[in-house]
């Protein structure tokens, strides 16, 4: 049985296109077979709803009097790129506002273009004979503007890991708050209602693809930046008049201590045109895998503990290490859902129909990581030797270390050099201050640590977070190896 | 005597000691108590005590300090103009006072809910505002 986009379009004119959803499809098939569902399913529809940081868009004001050509320009006190010409501009949604830092972003000034709402635009410019004008503080709405295009050169990715966090503080990521000790888990993605996941050959999906994008038509127009369709991470490079869009599905949001983006509803038609299609699109939760990853890790390639599919992560609790992990997602399904229901009802309405793309989507880009000239220094090229103390000794010894050393920081050990504290001269100038003569009144026995492989960006990291100016530097077996001060890092 | 709920939640640890602190405090007051029920999860340590009346304010206060909540309950409101839906507050919370229903929308359970305030910050959208 094979079909054409002629044929199913022929159908939705005639008002008898017979169109489900991927969710649905999963029982069509499991009831009828493939082979009927492919005879009486013309069209799946797709969706998904999350934080897609790739998002932004191209907007066009239109020329001031006197003309003016931007060098800089903020919207709603967040700064815009301005490198095309004199009135054209690119506002990416992670962009924080000046002003209001990490509460607001270029996606919430995207959320409220769409809703109507009106937008500061304050710009300025080094003037030209045909630019005279230098500055311009003023107002304008969407329909105030000439061109306002969505434009995302990553979303929709075909899955997503699951995040986790094995270290001993709570980490703000871009897969939100995750808890010491595996105390949570986050992931994001549709699962069964994934637009990729639902042709993964990308048989039906390219360049000219008609697609539901923010509540508006949009259009895939080529594969998405970090594409790599060999081990299921496809992406789509997207667009769409903003114009069209609704804020439903285009929501600002802030990632406490990580920054902002911007959620966009995304769904794909796929027309069953074979057998093969109908199989594909009913792709269960269960079938779809994806890596837990953890985030305690701060590198490029962090630990994946296990593979885990969609329908565990949608149980509200996982099995990590023999334990149950609390997991949520942090992509909406409910909306997904709403997305494939609504592509669904304009195709039975005959107010959406399928075009084959001029190029499917490539499947054998790789997606290469950054080439680096400079090595990564660690915390075992600049440690230096640690000045030791043992447990027992008294605070005299101690001070007359910092003198002789010329150091700040004494590392406290026992016998057998395992970390046991760390004492500063501060700590000893409080002691004389408060009249203490015991180690154990000034030693600070939960010491922040660091180690040999860990980059020394991680480490610096760490001091300024603790406010602190020195790691003691320890191994495996938590036995003293050295130490890293303020002092190497400058 | 009078019976307090005490509750360490696991994203209010800082470190495995902090799970003593919840008896260390209380031992602190130098009084006889029952402990009427003792649990520890994957969310964190809850203690069902049964203290003298007239200790109650002192025995609260000390607890609160650090970071142990103590009888609270529906401290927080969620906006559903601001919510999307998406789910980042649920794993943060310790009781499962918010979840998704059966049409994955977020739902709050205030009687659930314990007031550690975990997931106020964890929305990206600001939807979640103390009470």
């Amino acid at each position: 049985m094979t079909k054409t986009y002629n044929e199913i379009n022929e159908k939705i004119k005639n008002g008898d296109v017979v169109v489900v959803t991927a969710e649905q499809m999963i029982n069509i098939v499991e009831d009828q077979g493939i082979k009927v569902a492919a005879e009486e399913i013309d069209v799946v529809t797709t969706g998904t709803f999350g934080p897609m940081c790739s998002s932004g868009a191209f907007l066009n004001f239109g020329h001031a009097d006197p003309p003016i050509k931007f060098e800089h320009l903020w919207l709603n006190d967040v700064q815009a790129y301005h490198g095309n010409a004199a009135v054209d501009c690119y506002i990416g949604c992670t962009r924080l506002s000046d002003v209001k830092r990490f509460k607001y972003g270029g996606g919430h000034v995207i959320e409220d273009l769409v809703a109507g709402k009106p937008i500061r635009l304050r710009g300025n410019s080094y003037t030209t004979d045909c630019y005279p004008l230098a500055e311009i503080d003023t107002e304008f709405t969407l329909d105030e503007i000439n061109q306002a295009i969505l434009l995302n050169p990553r979303n929709a990715y075909q899955r997503y890991v699951c995040a986790v966090n094995s270290s001993d503080r709570t980490l703000y990521t871009h897969l939100g708050k995750l808890l010491p000790h595996f105390g949570n888990a986050h992931y994001a993605g549709a699962g069964c209602l994934s637009p990729l996941s639902n042709d993964p050959d990308y048989e039906t999906i390219g360049i000219g693809t008609r697609i539901f994008l923010g509540g508006g038509i949009g259009y895939i127009i080529g594969e998405g930046t970090q594409h790599s369709p060999t081990n299921q991470f496809g992406t789509l490079f997207v667009k769409g008049d903003l114009k069209q869009m609704s804020p439903e599905y285009l929501r600002g949001v802030s990632y406490e201590q990580y920054g902002t983006s911007l959620f966009v509803g995304l769904g794909i038609p796929i027309p069953i045109l074979n057998e093969g299609l109908a199989k594909k699109t009913a792709i269960s939760d269960a079938e779809l895998f994806t890596d837990i990853v953890d985030y305690g890790i701060p590198r490029r390639d962090r630990p994946k503990p296990r593979r885990i599919n969609y329908e565990e992560l949608k149980g509200e609790y996982i099995e990590l290490n023999g334990k149950k992990v609390k997991c949520s997602s942090l992509s909406s399904f409910y909306h997904a859902r709403k997305i494939a229901e609504t592509l669904k009802e304009w195709i039975q309405d005959g107010k959406f129909y399928l075009n084959p793309p001029a190029e499917t989507l490539p499947t054998d880009t790789v997606f290469k990581p950054m080439k680096q000239t400079t090595k990564i220094k660690f915390v075992k090229d600049l440690k230096r030797n640690a000045i030791i103390c043992h447990d027992d000794c008294d605070l005299k010894t101690i001070a007359e270390k910092i003198i002789d050393q010329n150091l700040n920081h004494i590392i406290i050990t026992d016998l057998e050099n395992t970390l046991k504290g760390i004492v500063t001269s501060f700590d000893v100038t409080k002691a004389i201050a408060r009249d203490k003569t015991d180690l154990n009144d000034i030693i600070t026995k939960k010491v922040i640590t660091t180690t040999d492989n860990e980059p020394i960006d991680v480490a610096t990291r760490k001091m300024k977070l603790n406010n602190i100016s020195a790691l003691p530097v320890i191994d495996e077996l938590n036995k003293v190896t050295g130490l890293i001060t303020s002092e190497e890092l400058i | 005597m009078t019976i307090i709920n005490c509750m360490l939640p696991f994203g209010l640890v800082k470190d495995f000691d902090d799970y003593s602190k919840i008896v260390n405090d209380i031992l602190k007051h130098d009084i006889t108590f029952n402990i009427l029920k003792f649990s520890t999860g994957s969310n964190g340590i809850n203690l069902l005590i049964d203290i003298p009346e007239d200790k109650t304010k002192t025995i609260t206060e000390s607890l609160k300090q650090n970071n142990i909540v103590v009888n609270k309950k529906g401290r927080v409101i969620i906006d559903d103009e601001k919510c999307i839906d998406c789910g980042a507050c649920i794993s943060l919370c310790p009781t499962d006072a918010l979840h998704l229903d059966k049409e994955e929308r977020l739902k709050f359970y205030y009687e659930k809910c314990i007031g550690c305030l975990l997931c106020l910050s964890a929305c990206p959208r600001f939807a979640i505002e103390e009470m």
